[in-house]
């Protein structure tokens, strides 16, 4: 956290002065213990080679079926995206536009934009729309659900397999390896240590 | 004035931007690094806070009566509200998923509703509860709300999945929308609540007894 000379705690405002950390160290408040920042070590390859694999893995989730349903000699079978779209209609526009927002759109944003940040710290290419990049991520995190909605997937399949043969289709698995990867990139995510890269690349 | 807690950031006239973590004076207005507007503490935190918990807590009231789903089995037409839906899945043999989702849309907003307004009224009047626990509290708020969104995306899957006309379909119902409301709104209540307001109004000797 080179450059800064105070931090504060987002938590409880408490003024520190700011600590260097090694990498795969955390800084912790000495009030009420929030963890400040954490730097992990190979922060920035391992952000980008997740939130690619990510975006790959959610683009092979919308190619094939995400569940089959059986029953008397009818099939049905859905994808993920149909999962959101299948609730446009009536009243229920609002419903389906946010369950694709926070399935779908939100984490892919997400991870895009974090590519995006990535290549600007990199190259310095897209340096004027940076900051509201930043701002944009920060606010995008807590409405995506990814994980969520794999609980949402299991529980409908519960619900179903009593009166019907389920398939789970290969979408649900590669949506399961998207949210993890997805995951990773959130716990790779730190605004110190973002704005540490942009300041050094700033100085250069 | 408003008193500010001991040694902290707004004590000093320094505010901490939330969008960069950048500690500036508070007359600039602007966080000098991100731009992002500058202030000790969020405008309004409670206020704004309460409002939105209090619209949750009425509209909470719809999305547990109106049904979530309308099921029809053979021309038979059936009406699932939440709780229902879980008694069903009891009913059913799958008890360990009728919990998971008793837990995510049951538990968690109540839970939510009761941390929220603890925590509003700890600011006010003197708080029955430490420090370190009411904090404990927000972070947990933070963490759990968003499960509560299992039960629309289920909903979802099934009217998508399930649509073979009489024979047996799923329709989605008014609660769901409700239910999505409240879970909304309160994320966006736990989101406006800025926890340092909770040091502000703390009794001096219990900020040092937990430094």
């Amino acid at each position: 956290m080179s450059g800064l000379q105070h931090i504060a705690c987002d938590l409880c405002d408490l003024l520190i002065a700011a600590p260097t950390i090694e990498v795969g160290q955390c800084a912790l408040c000495p009030r009420c213990k929030h963890k400040i920042s954490r730097l992990r070590p190979n922060a920035f390859v391992s952000l980008f080679a997740y939130a690619v694999t990510g975006l790959v893995l959610l683009v092979l989730a919308n190619s094939f079926g995400l569940m089959q349903f059986k029953l008397a000699g009818n099939v049905a079978q859905i994808t993920l995206w149909q999962s959101a779209s299948e609730l446009y209609f009536d009243a229920y526009k609002i419903l389906s536009v946010l369950v694709f927002l926070f399935t779908i759109f939100f984490p892919a944003l997400v991870l895009l934009m974090i590519i995006m940040f990535l290549i600007t710290i990199k190259t310095g290419i897209g340096k004027f729309y940076m900051t509201s990049l930043l701002r944009l991520i920060f606010t995008l995190i807590p409405w995506s659900m990814a994980e969520v909605f794999i609980v949402g997937i299991i529980v409908s399949l519960v619900k179903l397999v009593t009166i019907a043969q389920m398939h789970l289709g290969w979408s649900f698995w590669a949506y399961t390896a998207f949210a993890f990867c997805y995951l990773k990139v959130l716990s790779l995510v730190d605004r110190y240590q973002f704005w540490h890269w942009i300041e050094g690349w700033q100085h250069d | 004035m408003t008193k500010y807690s001991k040694n902290s950031a707004a004590a000093a006239g320094l505010a901490n931007c939330l969008g960069c973590g950048l500690v500036s004076p508070v007359e600039k207005k602007q966080c000098p690094r991100c731009h992002a507007p500058l202030n000790l503490r969020k405008p309004y935190s409670l206020q704004l806070s309460l409002a939105l918990l209090i619209t949750a807590f009425i509209i909470y009231i719809p999305a547990n009566l109106v049904p979530i789903m309308i099921t029809e089995k053979l021309a038979k037409v059936e009406y699932v509200t939440i709780l229902g839906g879980i008694i069903e899945l009891w009913q059913d043999g799958s008890e360990p998923i009728a919990v998971v989702v008793f837990v995510a849309s049951v538990l968690v907003p109540i839970i939510k509703f009761i941390i929220l307004f603890l925590l509003y009224f700890s600011v006010r009047f003197a708080p029955g509860m430490s420090i370190t626990k009411r904090m404990m509290l927000f972070k947990l708020t933070h963490l759990i709300g968003r499960w509560s969104m299992v039960d629309i995306f289920v909903m979802a899957v099934l009217v998508a999945l399930i649509q073979m006309n009489h024979f047996l379909s799923v329709l989605p119902g008014g609660g769901a929308i409700a239910f999505a409301a409240v879970i909304i709104l309160t994320i966006f209540a736990a989101n406006s609540f800025d926890p340092r307001i909770l040091w502000d109004n703390l009794p001096q000797s219990d900020v040092d007894e937990n430094k």
